[in-house]
């Protein structure tokens, strides 16, 4: 095998690429679809993000800008939390769209996230969206295919592949040039689009809360490149096995149809058949009754409750809650708190594992599909996947958390109790030495650790690939 | 002559692939209706139960406080459902089936979303309405793109031309046979589905009937118009396929990205803040300025006493509504908004047949975000209602045996649309007979 030969037939590739009509339309086609993308995908993060932040500004200072008053009336007045989008969600929008963007935080009560941009669509949302990654993953694997069906098939159909082999080239320079060829037509897009995002990340960094944003960018240059050499041996390898230039084509459109649209739709659907998940109301049901079982401070004869007053009394030694050397009715709700956020984390927790269970289906299938692997990766390292959405959440419920609790304590520190002499309000100081809410996304080596199975299954493709363009060029038929 | 080209069409391998392929899938889609059917029972028996529950555990413990009971309370409105929505579930599953709330103020309340498997809302649901707008037309492009390229290269056409009187005419035959034969599966489908998914036969369904029947027409047209191309198959299957992918994936996305961007809802954030500040910036001032608010909005109540250094219901569930009052007008441009994005979809819609047929099936299976604004509008209504029920208690002090509880029991709200049948058909009849009569023309010349 020479390296010239392949050189020489993986350019002839291109040039012949460059007189077709298909390519020239499919140039202008992804120039016009690059632009698009690239100008809507940063509109939109720049945008929503500009407003996110202004609204999460104005609600620090409504915050702080509170008189004084009773701690648990501020732990009512709550605070919210606006989900930041990555700038790398400028190239994949993921489930950015699906997810919601605020919620509002407040003592007993664990919000959904609202507003997403979903809940305020019309049903168009559900043919998709079209972004930077989205061509990368659904429009140029068809081109790549496009490009590449009549590679060898056609060379055997006009029987020029036997002159190739009798002029003394070998069957592996055909296959490795052809494959080469492909790869770097595909690269042309590959490297424009990442071309843009570079610009991208480079002006998104600046901020703070974007970082490791370069590693991401690079981690998904390499998957991409990785997918884009998968996708051209899969060209060569079905070109190889047809006999005809038609009937490679058919092939190939019927893979990325299986692909693209088939296997992921259906196996997410399958996920959901399989694994039912309850609606909130069920499961506000189940949260309520695990409360009334565990200890409702709400209820006034509840066992728990009540045991717990009789130990407190005991420990410090008084006959009457009033004469606690604390605000009862801050430490009860402390401990309501606590309770009742443990039962609805733990309902919680058994909802995403659901979810998981729905989406593993479909996750674990990047072995048989590499377009399920890329779109996962691709997705995570974006920060627009469920994982991220979830890693916002978490941290927007700890802040939560802790923001009823340190309420709850200011009210046991500094508000008598009931029959007491005392102010019944706190200094504003207060308000302004808890922290605002800052979100900062998740690390790169957790992001790793999520989508293992998918790199894992991309770079298994890739040597499963690269060894079938082997063997295919060991016994590659001329006629 | 039809029963041999029949004959002969039966015979080919892709006939029995699509056959199987959308049968199977047809009925996996109807499967997956009926368990959303399934699951939005279940969700509606909780509801139910849980508002009784709630009711009877909350009346126990807080007996005689009416303010501080409905303080907790909460009463349910349940969009009653429709069986012909599980044939195009759209919007239905972001947005919520129904919604629960306290008498306190709604604009914090009626956003509040259901729970959602996020990966499932992204690549949507694999509904009846999906294998008809996706799938359909991926089997006809199968099954036509070598009608006429195909015996052109196996070198069949010149002997069947010189045998036949009627070289297009036959064409023209072959072609209907395919047409009809996916005619018949769909027909065959949206029965079985009216069947297992006990879906009224009402003009709805009737319209969501015609409509399919026109969509595939109209990619029969498109198939047509290809055919009388005269390219070779290559050609064919790829100019179809890029067609296809233009159609449902690449306009409908770009519209809806367009639609996004250039209508953002920022009104939805601002209503949000103005809610909970409304309210709860009432605690620190004087009284006055609550109840003037109140009295204004509902002057029945100008002769209950507010006690000015005491806290007292009335005083409190004015400032409920106060917070209401402040986030109206920005909920009411978010509304707005929303309506605004769905009209330029839907006008937008009217030139691209992929989009108008997902537009008017979710219209007709009452599963578009319109019937969820509606919801929306009736829910306020609903919170209004059970307000002014509650008030007058609530400020005469009466205690929790005051009200019959067992009439408050989750309430059922009918959605109520009409629909336009010439906006729902004409569009897509329109462009189609314009694509078919360019076809028919462009096979005369064979």
């Amino acid at each position: 095998m020479r390296r010239n030969g392949i050189f020489l037939l993986a350019r002839q590739l291109c040039k012949d690429a460059f007189r077709s009509k298909v390519m020239i339309m499919a140039l202008g086609l992804m120039v016009f679809l690059i632009c698009f993308s690239a100008y809507s995908g940063w509109e939109n993060y720049h945008d929503q993000n500009y407003t996110r932040d202004a609204v999460q500004d104005e609600v620090q200072a409504s915050w702080e800008n509170n008189p004084d008053k009773h701690p648990h009336r501020m732990a009512h007045y709550g605070s919210f939390a606006l989900r930041m989008k990555h700038v790398l969600s400028a190239f994949d929008l993921g489930m950015e769209n699906f997810v919601g963007n605020a919620v509002f935080l407040e003592a007993h009560k664990q919000n959904t996230v609202n507003f997403s941009e979903a809940s305020m669509s019309t049903g168009l949302l559900r043919f998709g969206e079209v972004s930077l990654a989205m061509l990368l993953k659904v429009i140029v694997p068809l081109l790549i295919f496009y490009l590449g069906f009549a590679t060898i098939a056609r060379e055997r159909e006009n029987g020029t592949l036997k002159l190739l082999i009798g002029q003394g080239i070998t069957r592996k320079e055909i296959v490795f040039g052809k494959w080469l060829g492909l790869f770097g037509l595909s690269l042309i897009f590959l490297l424009s689009v990442f071309l843009v995002l570079l610009c991208f990340v480079l002006l998104g960094s600046h901020d703070t809360m974007q970082g490791g944003s370069l590693v991401r960018y690079c981690v998904l240059f390499l998957s991409y490149l990785l997918f884009f050499g998968v996708l051209g041996a899969i060209t060569i390898l079905v070109s190889a096995f047809s006999s005809t230039a038609k009937g490679a084509l058919v092939k190939l459109l019927g893979i990325w149809l299986l692909f693209v649209i088939i296997i992921p739709k259906s196996l997410q659907a399958m996920g959901y058949y399989l694994y039912p998940t309850p609606s909130k109301i069920e499961m506000e049901t189940a949260v309520e009754h695990d409360l009334s079982q565990q200890g409702d401070s709400h209820d006034p004869d509840d066992p728990h409750f009540n045991a717990l007053k009789d130990s407190v009394l005991l420990a410090h030694n008084v006959d009457k809650v009033e004469d606690l050397p604390f605000n009862y009715g801050g430490f009860i709700m402390a401990e309501g708190e606590a309770l009742s956020t443990a039962i609805y984390l733990d309902h919680q927790e058994r909802l995403y594992q659901v979810y998981t269970q729905q989406n593993n289906l479909e996750r674990y299938s990047a072995f048989i599909n590499p377009y399920t692997a890329i779109k996962n990766i691709s997705m995570a390292f974006s920060g627009t996947d469920f994982r991220s959405f979830l890693h916002f959440k978490d941290n927007a419920e700890a802040y939560r958390f802790r923001l009823a609790q340190d309420m709850n304590k200011l009210q046991m520190d500094f508000i008598p109790n009931k029959g007491k002499v005392g102010p019944n309000k706190i200094s504003s100081q207060f308000w302004k030495e808890f922290p605002p809410f800052e979100y900062h996304f998740m690390s790169i080596s957790k992001v790793l650790q999520n989508e293992l199975i998918s790199l894992i299954a991309l770079i298994l493709w890739g040597f499963f690939m690269f060894f079938g363009l082997f063997k295919v060029a060991t016994n590659l038929k001329a006629i | 002559m039809y029963r041999l080209l029949f004959k002969s069409f039966f015979r080919t391998k892709i006939f029995l692939v699509s056959l199987i392929l959308l049968m199977a899938v047809g009925m996996i889609s109807i499967l997956i209706g009926k368990q959303y059917l399934i699951k939005q029972e279940k969700t509606i028996i909780t509801a139910q139960e849980f508002q009784e529950e709630s009711i009877k555990r909350n009346v126990a413990y807080h007996k005689d406080d009416l303010g501080l009971l409905l303080y907790y309370l909460r009463f349910t409105l349940i969009k009653k459902p429709t069986n012909i929505s599980a044939i195009s579930i759209g919007q239905s599953d972001v947005n919520p089936l129904l919604q629960a709330v306290t008498i306190r103020g709604i604009e914090g309340q009626k956003y509040d979303t259901d729970f959602e498997n996020p990966s499932l809302l992204m690549s949507g649901n694999l509904d009846l309405s999906f294998v008809i707008i996706y799938l359909f037309p991926l089997v006809l492009i199968a099954m036509t793109f070598n009608l006429y390229s195909e015996e052109k290269e196996l070198g069949t056409w010149r002997i069947l031309a010189a045998q036949t009187s009627g070289r297009v005419s036959f064409l023209f035959k072959k072609l209907l046979v395919r047409i009809l034969f996916v005619f018949a599966v769909l027909v065959c489908l949206l029965f079985m589905a009216s069947v297992m998914l006990q879906i009224q036969m009402d003009q709805n369904f009737w319209a969501l009937f015609l409509q399919s029947i026109l969509y595939i027409t109209f990619w029969s047209a498109l198939c047509l118009w290809m055919v009388s191309l005269r390219k070779n198959s290559s050609f064919n299957a790829l100019a179809l396929i890029s067609v296809w992918v233009v159609l449902t994936i690449l306009i409908p996305a770009m519209v809806n990205n367009y639609v996004i961007n250039k209508y953002q809802v920022p009104e939805a954030l601002d209503a949000m803040l103005e809610q909970r500040d409304g309210y709860h910036e009432k605690w620190d001032l004087e009284k006055d300025i609550t109840m003037t608010g109140f009295y204004e909005a509902y002057p029945q109540y100008k002769n209950y006493p507010v006690p000015e250094d005491e806290f007292s219901w009335i005083w409190y569930y004015g400032m409920q509504h106060m917070g209401d009052l402040a986030a109206k007008e920005t909920s009411a441009e978010m509304t707005e908004k929303i309506m605004l994005r769905n009209s330029i979809s839907e006008n937008v819609a009217l030139f691209v047949p992929t989009m108008h047929a997902q537009l008017s099936f979710n219209t007709l299976a009452n599963t578009d975000m319109i019937s969820h604004l509606n919801f929306l509008e009736a829910l306020t209504e609903f919170h209004k209602n059970l307000r002014l029920g509650f008030y007058t208690k609530i400020f005469d002090n009466k205690t929790a045996d005051s009200v019959i509880w067992a009439n408050h029991k989750a309430k059922f709200y009918t959605l109520k649309r009409d629909f336009n049948w010439f906006y729902v058909l004409l569009p897509t009849a329109f462009i189609t007979l314009i694509i078919g009569v360019f076809g028919v023309l462009n096979l005369r010349k064979l």
